[in-house]
């Protein structure tokens, strides 16, 4: 398939992937914070949750100040849930021969409805029924793509930049936890477990009170819940290998050896290891590895051999950058 | 019971598509089961209906850009409800006199590239030939594939106040609407299916089919299945759209230039599993953005290298090069000329007779009768760079002289033909609303024209220009089978 094409595909589902983890942030903070206030505990999560995003500065440059707004609407901020979901229909727009009409449908429609004028009203009388309806659409978004098209070289590149976009909005929602410069509160650890729609999966796992270490390890380290750092990282070891055809195990490009060198330490460290070197180092550590394999997947498949050497293509990756 | 919807139509001094007479109007009987069908809705029956069919439009993204709008807007194309309805017989000479039409260009196209037969015979002057805008030196003496150089036409059509077609321009370069043409056939399908099979309309699924057919008849590697690709300016261009379902139709790649390299006289795509060659590209760009290296445009839109793989006929373009100079307005002047020149045959369908600013004789009497006729520039499209004499200002007449005096090649005038109406729906109920005609002619191995073509309309009051960028609209063309 055309690169091009890959690249759109994988952008395409990466933004939708990004709008619903951003929205499940900001709906659970919304509602840790009334709790806080609840309580009279007064701590300011929306600028932990703003550092786990990277998104400090552009908070503070942006034209609106209210953190809620900010990350649901801004236009100038790449990862607001707007921002998603215009950038989501543009890559699908250069590829809508490659989508089926159906996911084009679902996505347009939630694209005319988040730039319509009475958006703003509609959400300030029903927030809730505005943070359904855009997980909805990325759920209904994953359905339609496992359900509605062929599961070829480009479906690969849409499940990819899921499962790269999920792991990347996992280790954030864990990370957060170690930006509260205090040891997190029962009510920390379930909004982390509720933005990656865990709750009741980790309570299958952990009964009893909640800990750091269980949650960490849950998000981590389960072998087979979706959400998981793990089960991410090993989907997109699978498709990389299906993409390039090279058996498991081994490696045929720089994304391949980057996936099996992070699955291997998500199969066979555990979490106490991971403690030991500290929490937030070790994600961290993945989370930049993480970037370098999309960086990898970029250079391995969409630009040739000589262009990347070459500064005449300069304008592509920078297109790539700003997304990341 | 409502009053019918086409009780009070008043159709006026104009040939009207649907109503016989102008006192006490009669539809045809090729268009009762309209009358009947859709003059008998309801008020809130038709607003369903239109809200059904806008919101499909919207909703399958049928838009087109408008440009000078930073976000760059979508806008639906407006579409009306009442189709258009052409009889067997009528459509047959049309379709006869659109063959004659598209081999007599690429004949004259032939001809001008290499020795001019036509120029020595004195049939056209050499001047206007080589003064076209649209004219490349560097095309004389190339064989293009199978010696077609026009593989889409769309020639418009109008009709005057008889009835009688008439070619009012050709587009031989990228013409556009074909999407439309297909989508509109599908909302009317859902929205009318009863009265759609009852008047046993003609299909034009096929054209996709064609349009890939005679797109792969080009291909310099006859040994293996030829590899097609639609190229396009891009995600911002206003026919994206009609690009994406064009592209998605005949399943082949929609490419931009970036995704094209020309590596030692051949042309390949990218792809995740290296470069693909390509044979055939179906460019939706002008000649002069295809290659930068070639035309000398900063264009970022084109491929470097591509014209030197075409040279060299590794690499096959639709349509070919330099076809513009029979959308110029002065030579189209001459088109019946050609026909009897290369076919020795009369026009079939007859054209607007048209004044050539050029000639000293015609330039004194467009300049002395402005008021009564429509200027136009001869290189421009989209309803641009035209005068409307009788409804302009004196202001604008003589801007347009001095622009004449100053420029006459460029300048073409034509009578004011008050173009045919067709009812529509507007704010007021149904009225009578200009019309024209774009069918899309495909030359490849085969001649093939789908029944009918795009109906534009002019959707505001009295106004005769219909493209789309100046307030117009489309309907549906139903050519019937019996």
């Amino acid at each position: 398939m055309l690169s091009r094409v890959a690249d759109n595909l994988y952008w395409m589902s990466r933004y939708v992937e990004r709008a619903e983890g951003v929205t499940r942030l900001v709906e659970v903070n919304r509602d840790t914070d009334l709790q806080f206030h609840a309580n009279e505990n007064r701590r300011d999560y929306w600028q932990s949750a703003l550092s786990a995003m990277c998104a400090v500065d552009d908070f503070s440059s942006d034209e609106i100040n209210d953190h809620e707004l900010f990350i649901l609407f801004s236009k100038n901020w790449s990862s607001s849930v707007l921002t998603c979901i215009n950038m989501a229909r543009e890559n699908a727009r250069m590829v809508r021969d490659q989508l089926s009409e159906e996911i084009w449908v679902e996505l347009n429609n939630l694209y005319l409805f988040l730039n319509s004028p009475t958006l703003p009203e509609q959400f300030r009388t029903d927030p809730e029924n505005f943070f359904r309806r855009i997980i909805r659409f990325s759920l209904v978004f994953q359905g339609l793509a496992d359900a509605t098209i062929h599961h070829d070289e480009g479906w690969r590149f849409m499940s990819l930049g899921k499962y790269l976009e999920r792991s990347d909005q996992t280790s954030r929602v864990l990370d957060t936890l170690t930006f509260l410069g205090e040891e997190p509160s029962r009510l920390d650890l379930i909004g982390a477990l509720r933005s990656c729609s865990a709750l009741s999966a980790y309570r299958r796992q952990y009964q009893g009170a909640l800990s750091l270490r269980n949650v960490a390890d849950f998000l981590l380290f389960s072998r087979d819940f979706p959400r998981s750092l793990r089960f991410a990282v090993s989907s997109i070891d699978t498709l990389l290998h299906e993409i390039s055809g090279v058996p498991s195990g081994n490696f045929s490009n720089e994304a391949e050896r980057l996936t099996g060198s992070a699955l291997a330490q998500l199969n066979f460290s555990g979490i106490e290891s991971l403690l030991a070197d500290g929490l937030h180092e070790s994600i961290d550590q993945l989370q930049r590895k993480l970037i370098e394999v999309g960086q990898s997947i970029f250079e391995t498949y969409v630009l040739l051999p000589f262009e990347i050497k070459n500064a005449g293509v300069a304008p592509m990756v920078q297109r790539q950058m700003q997304q990341q | 019971m409502n009053p019918n919807f086409f009780e009070n139509y008043q159709s006026g001094n104009f040939f009207d598509e649907m109503f016989a007479g102008s006192k006490k109007a009669k539809a045809y009987d090729f268009y009762q089961p309209i009358y009947d069908r859709i003059g008998d809705l309801s008020e809130s029956e038709f607003e369903q209906k239109k809200k059904q069919a806008d919101s499909s439009f919207l909703e399958h993204g049928v838009t087109f850009t408008v440009y000078g709008d930073d976000k760059g807007t979508e806008r639906i194309f407006p579409f009306d409800l009442i189709p258009r309805v052409i009889p067997d017989v009528e459509w047959q000479k049309v379709e006869q006199g659109l063959r004659q039409r598209i081999l007599a260009l690429n004949l004259f196209l032939n001809d001008v590239y290499h020795g001019g037969k036509i120029i020595s015979d004195g049939v056209i002057p050499e001047e206007v030939v080589k003064t076209s805008a649209h004219y490349r030196k560097e095309m004389i003496g190339f064989d293009v594939p199978q010696d077609i150089y026009v593989h889409v036409c769309g020639s418009d059509l109008i009709r005057d106040e008889n009835g009688e077609y008439l070619v009012l321009e050709d587009n031989a370069r990228c013409p556009s609407g074909a999407s439309y043409l297909l989508e509109n056939r599908e909302i009317m399908k859902k929205t009318f299916p009863r009265t759609y099979q009852k008047m046993s309309v003609r299909s034009v699924e096929e054209y996709p089919e064609f349009l890939l057919r005679s797109l792969e008849y080009l291909s310099p590697r006859k040994s293996q299945k030829p590899v097609c690709v639609l190229l396009t300016p891009g995600v911002y261009n206003s026919a994206y759209f009609e690009h994406t379902f064009l592209a998605r139709q005949m399943g082949i790649e929609i490419v931009e230039g970036k995704d094209l390299i020309a590596i030692d006289g051949f042309v390949f795509m990218r792809t995740t599993q290296g470069l693909v060659q390509v044979d055939v590209i179906y460019r939706r760009l002008d000649d002069e953005f295809l290659d930068p290296l070639f035309f000398s445009e900063e264009s970022l839109l084109g491929v470097s290298g591509l014209m030197d793989a075409y040279l060299k006929g590794n690499v096959a373009l639709a349509n070919g090069i330099g076809t513009g100079v029979v959308d110029d307005k002065v030579t189209y002047a001459y088109v019946p000329e050609m026909i009897r020149y290369y076919l020795g045959q009369e026009p079939i369908i007859e054209q607007v007779p048209t004044y050539l600013c050029w000639r000293d004789q015609d330039r004194k009497f467009v300049l002395e009768n402005l008021s009564e006729l429509v200027v136009k520039s001869a290189n421009e499209s989209g309803g641009y760079g035209m005068l409307i004499g009788n409804a302009s200002s004196q202001k604008e007449r003589d801007e347009f002289a001095a622009r004449i005096n100053e420029n006459p090649r460029d300048y073409i005038a034509q009578p004011i033909i008050s173009l045919s109406r067709h009812p529509t729906f507007c704010p007021e109920g149904v009225e009578g609303r200009h019309v024209d005609l774009r069918p899309f002619i495909l030359y490849g191995e085969d001649i093939e024209i789908v029944p009918g073509g795009l109906t534009r309309v002019a959707l505001k009051k009295n106004s005769l220009v219909v493209n789309s960028s100046q307030g117009g609209g489309s309907k549906d063309t139903w050519v019937l089978s019996k």
